[in-house]
């Protein structure tokens, strides 16, 4: 800036200083990450948490000097150490992030920081980041201990280094849910519920956690399950639950950090189509085959039920694309439409909902086929028509929703409004038929087509009876499934749109500007 | 480069029922600084959050640096310095940790962030008050941080939502001249303020809006001649007041005749060739005067004039 005089600066010495050194490496790290070390060693909480722990570490040591017993002071050791440690990871370092979240939604902070080159993801990195690196001091102050208890022969060095794995990920998925928590901090009516949820949430864990290690059973259970042929799939299947959980986490609060305007839906819709691949991989490569006729079906409902809980947030959303949004829709035809379920409204949204539905129904049907023993759960045909009927439950449902969700206001608030009113629908439809049979029968003995919305009594009605009936119902459903297609296309068409004037807006900034007609000369 | 720094086009903005902003376009030069002006709820801060990224419209555009906020925010973002009314510093940092925090955020590395960082320090005056905490700071330091965080990236264009609010007339005095040295230097600065007699000193051009629409445009003497607005004049005479007094109130144009000591003023709505008649008239009648000039351009006029004080 020119007008900005940079000032003489001092001759550069041939050994840097510490401090130019920590300066030029931090160069490369997370700017949130920077400032919140900055700040807790100028804070009270990071200093008095640290003495308090290295206190409680010399009292144990102390106590573990005085009543040794050969064989069994180490366990105590590590189980006291190690519940020390729970606190700090899962309270102490979450509240800080939670608190530093905050902070940054004050006053529009974080309005400033996007106007930066941080994006909400920088900013949410650079605050697990933080919290690993306290983490990271934490574990050292505390590692004496540790080490002590091993020296001891009270644990073995993998139970130790799978414990602090353990930590770790608590550590990181307490810490997402906080800061998550403090961004519905956005929305001043959530504020309170997000208090309550990070004080209960949180309080109710560590004292849980603190008792299971305090009490032995923690080094036991893993003492266990190192002995088990299970180690691998329940270590995999903890780490990848606190992962999932994480980044659900993260998109969450980065939801809250963004505008109205932004795209916010596609990283929940690619995180969606994320988690078949990533969970029947799992079941591949870290579950005994011996378990996989049983999970195989239970993580097929799990991942019908999550399709339909995104599915609700999916179908309510404002109808058309935002302004930036539909600017920034790719301008190849291909990749658009590739693209379209992806891209954010409702319409899409039901369109993304059907495309889940036909991968799952693909998957299982593919497994079913491919499978020697058809007996149990969806690889039975009474499964497989069970599943098909509660996806197409889903579908009316979801249908249902975006209707209602089309007489609301095309506002964030109209959303929320759409989100309550469709599992208030559900428990109508399920309610009203129950409380006629009561006034009219006196009881509600058996199910009848009155009963036919409500999902949970047709379904168990099929398994026990089957008929006709049922049959009819499917095929009404699927019928009324069919009924939003234009919807779908109409989100389609959109999306084509936005693509064409992308196109149209390259191709007048790639041709020459005119030029200026000259001006008449003698 | 294009002269044009800052282009509103056709901007319109809804909040449901509220119609915030409607067909708003106006112009804006580099090296200028423009005053946004308008009664509360005239859709001044949409249109600069709107010119700042930070929201889009239903319909029209914004161009900074011919670079559409809507299409390429974030190229947009490395030309605009955008210091809304509120500032919330981080407790536990310093004013230089504070800046440098910033600086890491928009990308700045090695000596060049801390050069950078010295050097606007320096430029707001903080320096020498370094090592303060950014959150005991006070109002006048408070906006000086603020505006020294929004030239860290060195933006070509300013958008001040409301700086001067809350500052004492001495700190008010100094924000200023930092931001005419910002102008010299070539930078566009969008300030709005509802102290309008400092905007009028300062402004180069101003915007009036209301109710979302655009009232007016263009410098203040420009608005003055198009609205047909009196210009106040000021004359001393040496020797007696009163007679000139007396010649004025009979001649064409003029009005609101005013004595005070040995200083006229009078309100004069005639072109420049009725202003010089008037002169050589006075003179002729051998009235003795010293000085004889136009009133600074009263903003504050011009926005009582054009403006109706609409609610929406």
């Amino acid at each position: 800036m020119s007008s900005i005089e940079a000032p003489p600066l001092p001759e550069s010495h041939a050994k840097p200083e510490p401090s130019k050194r920590w300066s030029r490496m931090s160069d490369w790290l997370n700017p949130i990450l920077v400032r919140e070390v900055q700040q807790a060693v100028k804070g009270r909480v990071f200093p008095v948490t640290v003495m308090l722990a290295l206190g409680i570490s010399v009292i144990i040591a102390l106590v573990v000097a005085s009543e040794y017993v050969d064989g069994q002071t180490g366990r105590g050791a590590f189980d006291a150490g190690f519940a020390t440690l729970i606190p700090l990871v899962l309270f102490i370092i979450p509240m800080q992030a939670y608190n530093s979240m905050r902070t940054e939604l004050k006053g529009g902070i974080v309005e400033q920081l996007l106007l930066s080159r941080l994006s909400p993801s920088a900013v949410l990195s650079g605050k697990l980041q933080a919290a690993m690196v306290q983490f990271m001091l934490y574990v050292s102050v505390l590692s004496p201990l540790l080490a002590t208890s091993y020296l001891l022969r009270g644990v073995d060095l993998p139970t130790i280094a799978i414990s602090l794995l353990f930590a770790l990920v608590i550590c990181v998925t307490a810490t997402a849910f906080a800061v998550s928590s403090a961004a519905q901090g956005v929305v001043p009516a959530l504020q309170p519920i997000a208090n309550l949820g990070i004080a209960f949430g949180l309080g109710f864990g560590t004292v849980a956690m603190v008792g299971m290690v305090a009490s032995g059973g923690y080094s036991m259970t893993v003492g266990f399950l190192m002995r088990s042929g299970e180690f691998g799939m329940v270590v995999s299947g903890v780490v990848g639950v606190a992962i999932l959980a994480t980044t659900l986490s993260w998109l969450a609060a980065r939801t809250f950090l963004l505008h109205a305007f932004e795209n916010k839906s596609t990283p929940f819709r690619v995180f969606l189509f994320l988690l078949p691949p990533l969970l029947y991989g799992w079941m591949l490569l870290f579950v005994p085959s011996r378990f996989w006729r049983e999970l195989f079906p239970i993580m097929s409902v799990i991942l019908a039920v999550v399709g339909i809980i995104f599915g609700v947030f999916m179908v309510t959303e404002q109808r058309a694309l935002s302004p930036r949004v539909f600017a920034h829709v790719p301008a190849s035809g291909l990749r658009a439409r590739f693209m379209t379920p992806l891209l954010p409204g409702r319409d899409r949204g039901m369109l993304c909902f059907a495309v889940y539905s036909a991968l799952l129904v693909a998957i299982c049907s593919l497994v079913g086929a491919l499978s020697p023993v058809r007996t149990f759960g969806v690889f039975s045909d009474d499964g497989i028509t069970g599943g098909l009927m509660a996806l197409t439950y889903a579908f009316v449902y979801l249908g249902a929703g975006r209707f209602l969700r089309g007489r609301l206001p095309e506002t964030v608030q109209g959303n929320h409004g759409g989100r309550f009113m469709l599992p208030l629908l559900l428990l109508l439809c399920c309610l009203v038929p129950v409380l006629v049979d009561v006034v009219i029968r006196g009881e509600p003995t058996r199910w009848h087509v009155g009963h036919i919305m409500n999902p949970f009594w047709t379904i168990d009605e099929f398994y026990n009876r089957g008929g006709s009936v049922i049959s009819f119902c499917l095929i009404t459903m699927l019928v009324m499934a069919a009924v939003q297609v234009p919807a779908m296309l109409r989100g389609t068409s959109e999306v084509r749109q936005a693509s064409l004037a992308h196109q149209r807006r390259l191709r007048a900034k790639s041709e020459p500007a005119p030029e200026p007609e000259a001006e008449a000369t003698e | 480069m294009s002269a044009t720094l800052l282009e509103v086009r056709n901007l319109d903005r809804r909040y449901g029922k509220v119609h915030a902003v409607r067909d708003l376009s106006f112009t804006m030069e580099r090296g200028q600084i423009t005053g946004f002006v308008g009664p509360n709820g005239a859709g001044k801060t949409t249109t600069m959050r709107i010119a700042a990224t930070l929201d889009v419209p239903d319909s029209g555009d914004v161009e900074v640096d011919g670079v559409s906020v809507l299409v390429e925010p974030r190229q947009a973002r490395l030309r605009i310095g955008y210091m809304s009314d509120q500032f919330h510093p981080y407790p536990n940092l310093d004013i230089l940790e504070y800046l440098d925090f910033f600086a890491r955020a928009y990308g700045l590395r090695g000596k060049k962030r801390k050069d950078t960082v010295q050097s606007v320090a320096r430029f707001c005056g903080l320096l020498e008050f370094k090592d303060r905490p950014a959150t005991g700071l006070s109002k006048g330091m408070g906006q000086r941080l603020h505006l020294a965080k929004t030239l860290l990236h060195d933006p070509q264009l300013l958008i001040l939502d409301e700086p001067a609010s809350g500052l004492d007339p001495r700190a008010r005095i100094e924000f200023r001249a930092l931001l005419k040295e910002l102008a010299a230097a070539g930078k566009g600065i969008l300030i709005s303020s509802h102290i309008l007699p400092e905007l009028g000193e300062m402004c180069d051009s101003v915007v009036v809006i209301e109710r979302g629409e655009r009232i007016v445009s263009g410098s203040i003497q420009d608005i003055q001649k198009a609205a047909e607005l009196e210009q106040a004049i000021v004359a001393r005479v040496n020797g007696d007041a009163e007679a000139f007094e007396r010649f004025l109130l009979v001649q064409p144009h003029v009005s609101d005749v005013v004595a005070d000591g040995s200083r006229v003023r009078f309100a004069f709505r005639g072109d420049d060739d009725a202003m010089g008649d008037l002169l050589a008239r006075a003179i002729g009648q051998e009235l003795r005067i010293v000085e004889f000039a136009r009133a600074e351009a009263n903003l504050e006029d011009i926005f009582l004039h054009t403006t109706k004080g609409r609610l929406q």
